[in-house]
C-alpha cells in the first residue's frame, strides 16, 4: 500500500466517527494546553529571575576576591593564608582561560591610606574615600559610561581620575558645622539632583598619603608631605550604574593606586611590606553557560570566586521544583488524554472488525494495517497538540496582559513585574507537537496490535 | 502438476474436551481453467475447505499446494502476498466496504498491491464495465441492490487478474432471477481469462455451472464427478442464436 492511500484512509476513518474524534482530540488539547501553559509560566519565572539577576550584576561576570582583610567576601571555612595570591602571574593565567573573553584587575587602596581633597585650600575633604587603580582602557569595555567629560586618554593618564556617580557627595565641607557640612544626592522638588559642594570636574583634586603619626584632633591624617602628595585632574563622572562599589568611589590609574601603596609602607614604616597584589579580577565570559565550567577551575584553584551564574544556579534549582510539579500535574491530564486515545482506537476496532477482515482476505499487508490504525491514533495526537498550541498561545497572551499580579499570586510564582508571567518559546512549541504526537502513537500501540491479531475468518463470518 | 493439488488435508476443532473432525483426510486436484463446485450441506466441511485452499485458516495437518506453492507453510506476510498476486474472493454478505464508493471498493486488491490511484480507477473502471455497472461507479454498496453489489464483488475479485477466485455462496442472499445473472457473469469472467474458479454451495441449481462437483458429507468427498451436462449459457445462447435466429 501506498503512504498516500494509508494517509487517506487514516483521515477517512478519523472523519468517518468525527464525534468521537473530537472528543478524543479535546483530551489531547486539554492536556496539551496544560502542559504547554505550566512550562511557559516556568519560562516565565526564568526570566523573570534572569532579570533580577542581571540587575544585580552582569551575569557573565565571575569576580575573583583577593585576599582582602574584609571577611565579608571569605568563606569562613578556609583560611585565607592558602589562597593563591593574585598577582601579575595569575592575571595572566586568567586571561589565557578558555572562554575568557575579558580580565578587569583592580587594586583597592585601603581607605585608611589616603585623604582626598579638593577647593582652595583643601576645603572639601574625604577621608574614607574608597579608591581602586584600574586600567582605564578597559572602562569602555566594562560597560562603565562617562555622565560628564570622557574617557580618560593620553599618553600620561597616570594623574588623572574618574569620579564614581555619588564620589564627589562623599566629601565633606570643613568650613561648616555639623549636618551643614555634610551634602548627598538627592532628588530636588524641581526634579533636578542635588548638586555636590564642588564641580570634579573643574575643581583639582589632591590625594595625600596619611602619615599616621600625625593626627588632626576631627580624627584625620595629615598629610606625609609634598613628596606623598598627589595632584589630579578629572576626566570624567560616570554613570549611575549597578557596580556598587564604584558608585561611591574613585578610580585611578593601576600605577598610581601602587605607588600609593608603597609610599604608604614607605612613610609609615610598614614592615614585610609585599607587592601590591590585585584586591579584586573580575573575569568577562563569552557565554553565560560556561561561567560555571570557568568558576570551577578557577575555585578549585583555591580562589575566592562568586559570580551571579552561581547564584542562578541555586536560584534555578527552587524554582525547578515549582516547575516540576506543575509540569507534573499537567502531564497527570495528558496521560488521561492518551488514555482516552486508546479506549478511542479500541472501540472503533469493534466497528471496524469486519473491514479489517475483508482487508485482509483481499491480501492487505498487517503491517499497513498497524500503520493505518497508529497513524490514526497519531493523527488525534498531533491535531490536539497543534489546536492545544494555538489555544496556548492565546491562554498565554491573555495571562501576560491581564496582569501578573493576579496570576502571579494565584499560582504562587515569582514575578518581578516588568517580564511577560508567561513565555513560549519554539522549542516548547516543536517539543509540545512531538509529544503529543508520539503520546498518541503510543497510546495507538496497543490498539494496532490487536487489530492486526484480528482473524480474517472471524471477521468475514456470515453472521 | 496440477494447478491445485490438496493431499490428505485434515482439520481437527476442539470443542472443550471433544475433537471435531471438520475435514478427514481430503485428496483433491483441480486443474487451471477448472470450474471446481464443491457442494455439501452445513456442516460438511466445505467451508471449511475454502478457507483453507483459501489461506484463511491453517491446516491441522496435510498440504495444499497451488501453483507451486505450499500455502500452508507460508508466513503471514508471504500469504498477504501470495493472496494479492493469485486469488480473488467472492463473499456471500457482498463484504464490501460501506464508506465506499463500488470504484473504489473494486480497487481495493490494487491499492493493497501498492498501485497508484489513477492506475487502479483505470482498472476498476474497466471492471465495473465489464460487469454492466458502468454507471454506478459512484454509488456506495447501500445504494445498489443486492444483485449490483454482488457484482461490485465480483469486479473486485477479478480486478488483479487472479489465478484463482473462491466464491463462498456467492448467491446465498440473492433472488432466483438474480442468482441466475450473477452466476452467468462469474462463469463469463472465468472462461474468458481462464480462470479456476471454485464455488462453494448446498445449491444444486448453481452446481450445475461447474465442470465438476465435488460432494462432501461430514469431512470427506463422498462423490467427485464430472458434471456431464455443463450449464454453459453462452454455449446456450450461441446455440439458440444459430437454431432459431428470430426468437
Amino acid at each position: 500500500m501506498k503512504l498516500f492511500d494509508m494517509i487517506i484512509m487514516c483521515l477517512r476513518n478519523l472523519w468517518r466517527r468525527k464525534g468521537r474524534t473530537l472528543l478524543t482530540v479535546i483530551g489531547v488539547i486539554i492536556g496539551c494546553c496544560a502542559i504547554i501553559v505550566m512550562i511557559s509560566l516556568g519560562q516565565g519565572m526564568n526570566a523573570a529571575m534572569d532579570n533580577m539577576l542581571a540587575s544585580w550584576g552582569d551575569l557573565n561576570a565571575i569576580t575573583i576576591y583577593g585576599n582582602s582583610r574584609y571577611m565579608w567576601v571569605g568563606d569562613s571555612n578556609s583560611n585565607s593564608e592558602d589562597r593563591p595570591s593574585l598577582d601579575e602571574d595569575a592575571l595572566e593565567m586568567m586571561k589565557n582561560l578558555d572562554h575568557v573573553e575579558t580580565v578587569f584587575p583592580k587594586i583597592e587602596v585601603d581607605s585608611n591610606y589616603v585623604t582626598v581633597t579638593a577647593g582652595k585650600n583643601g576645603r572639601y575633604r574625604a577621608s574614607w574615600m574608597e579608591i581602586y587603580g584600574v586600567d582605564f582602557s578597559a572602562l569602555e569595555k566594562m560597560g562603565y559610561v562617562p555622565e560628564q567629560g570622557d574617557y580618560p586618554s593620553g599618553d600620561d593618564t597616570l594623574h588623572t581620575l574618574v569620579f564614581g556617580n555619588e564620589a564627589a557627595y562623599q566629601f565633606r565641607d570643613t568650613k561648616k558645622r555639623g549636618q551643614n557640612s555634610y551634602t548627598y544626592k538627592q532628588m530636588l522638588p524641581d526634579g533636578t539632583w542635588s548638586e555636590p559642594f564642588f564641580d570634579p570636574m573643574t575643581e583639582s583634586v589632591l590625594i595625600y598619603v596619611n602619615n599616621m603619626k600625625k593626627q588632626n584632633d576631627d580624627g584625620t591624617y595629615q598629610s606625609g608631605g609634598r613628596a606623598y602628595e598627589f595632584k589630579m585632574t578629572t576626566a570624567a563622572v560616570l554613570e549611575q550604574d549597578n557596580d556598587w562599589q564604584t558608585v561611591y568611589s574613585l578610580m585611578i590609574d593601576m600605577d598610581l593606586a601602587k605607588e600609593i601603596i608603597n609610599s604608604y609602607n614607605r612613610l609609615n614604616n610598614v614592615k614585610d611590606a609585599k607587592d601590591p597584589e590585585f584586591s579584586q579580577i573580575k573575569l568577562w565570559v563569552d557565554d553565560i553557560n560556561n561561567v560555571d565550567a570557568v568558576e570551577t577551575i578557577l575555585s578549585d584553584l583555591g580562589y575566592n570566586t562568586s559570580s551571579m551564574a552561581s547564584q542562578r544556579k541555586s536560584m534555578q534549582g527552587q524554582l525547578g521544583v515549582v516547575q516540576m510539579v506543575l509540569g507534573c500535574l499537567a502531564a497527570i491530564s495528558l496521560l488521561v488524554a492518551a488514555i482516552g486515545i486508546t479506549n478511542t482506537m479500541i472501540m472503533s476496532i469493534y466497528e471496524r472488525t469486519r473491514e479489517i477482515g475483508i482487508m485482509k482476505v483481499l491480501g492487505c499487508f498487517i503491517s499497513n494495517i498497524r500503520v493505518v490504525f497508529l497513524m490514526e491514533a497519531g493523527m488525534i495526537g498531533l491535531l490536539g497538540g497543534a489546536i492545544g498550541t494555538v489555544i496556548s498561545y492565546v491562554i498565554s497572551a491573555v495571562m501576560n496582559t491581564l496582569g501578573s499580579d493576579t496570576f502571579a499570586n494565584m499560582f504562587g510564582i515569582y514575578t518581578d513585574g516588568s517580564s511577560p508571567i508567561s513565555i513560549i518559546p519554539l522549542w516548547l512549541v516543536l517539543l509540545a507537537l512531538a509529544f503529543s504526537t508520539v503520546i498518541g502513537l503510543i497510546s495507538g500501540f496497543y490498539p494496532a496490535n490487536r487489530a492486526v491479531k484480528i482473524s480474517a475468518l472471524e471477521a468475514i463470518r456470515n453472521e | 502438476m496440477s494447478f491445485i493439488e490438496v493431499t490428505g488435508l485434515r482439520k481437527v476443532y476442539r470443542l472443550g474436551q471433544e475433537k471435531v473432525y471438520a475435514l478427514k483426510s481430503i485428496n483433491l486436484r483441480i486443474e487451471k481453467g477448472e470450474i471446481c463446485c464443491i457442494l455439501g450441506t452445513s456442516g460438511s466441511g466445505k467451508s471449511t475447505l475454502l478457507n483453507m485452499l483459501a489461506g484463511l485458516e491453517k491446516p491441522t495437518r496435510g498440504d495444499i499446494i497451488i501453483n507451486g506453492v505450499n500455502i500452508a507453510k507460508l508466513s503471514e506476510r508471504k500469504l498477504a502476498k501470495f493472496r494479492q498476486e493469485n486469488t480473488g474472493f467472492i463473499f456471500q454478505a457482498y463484504n464490501l466496504i460501506p464508506q465506499l464508493s463500488s470504484l473504489e471498493n473494486v480497487g481495493m486488491p490494487l491499492m493493497f498491491k501498492g498501485w497508484s490511484r489513477r492506475k487502479r480507477d483505470k482498472e476498476a473502471k474497466k471492471m465495473l464495465e465489464a460487469v454492466g455497472l458502468k454507471s454506478r461507479m459512484k454509488h456506495r454498496p447501500n445504494q445498489m441492490s443486492g444483485g449490483q453489489q454482488q457484482r461490485v464483488g465480483i469486479a473486485r475479485a477479478f480486478v488483479a487478474k487472479p489465478n484463482v477466485v473462491f466464491a463462498d455462496e456467492p448467491t446465498g442472499n440473492l433472488d432466483t432471477k438474480t442468482t441466475a445473472d450473477v452466476m452467468e457473469l462469474m462463469v463469463k469472467m472465468c472462461r474468458e481469462h481462464n480462470l479456476t474458479l471454485i464455488l462453494v454451495t448446498h445449491d444444486l441449481d448453481i452446481a450445475k455451472y461447474a465442470d465438476r462437483i465435488v460432494h462432501l458429507i461430514d469431512g470427506d468427498i463422498h462423490s467427485d464427478e464430472v458434471n456431464k451436462a455443463v450449464y454453459d449459457p453462452f454455449a446456450d445462447k450461441v446455440d439458440d442464436k444459430s437454431k432459431q435466429p428470430a426468437s
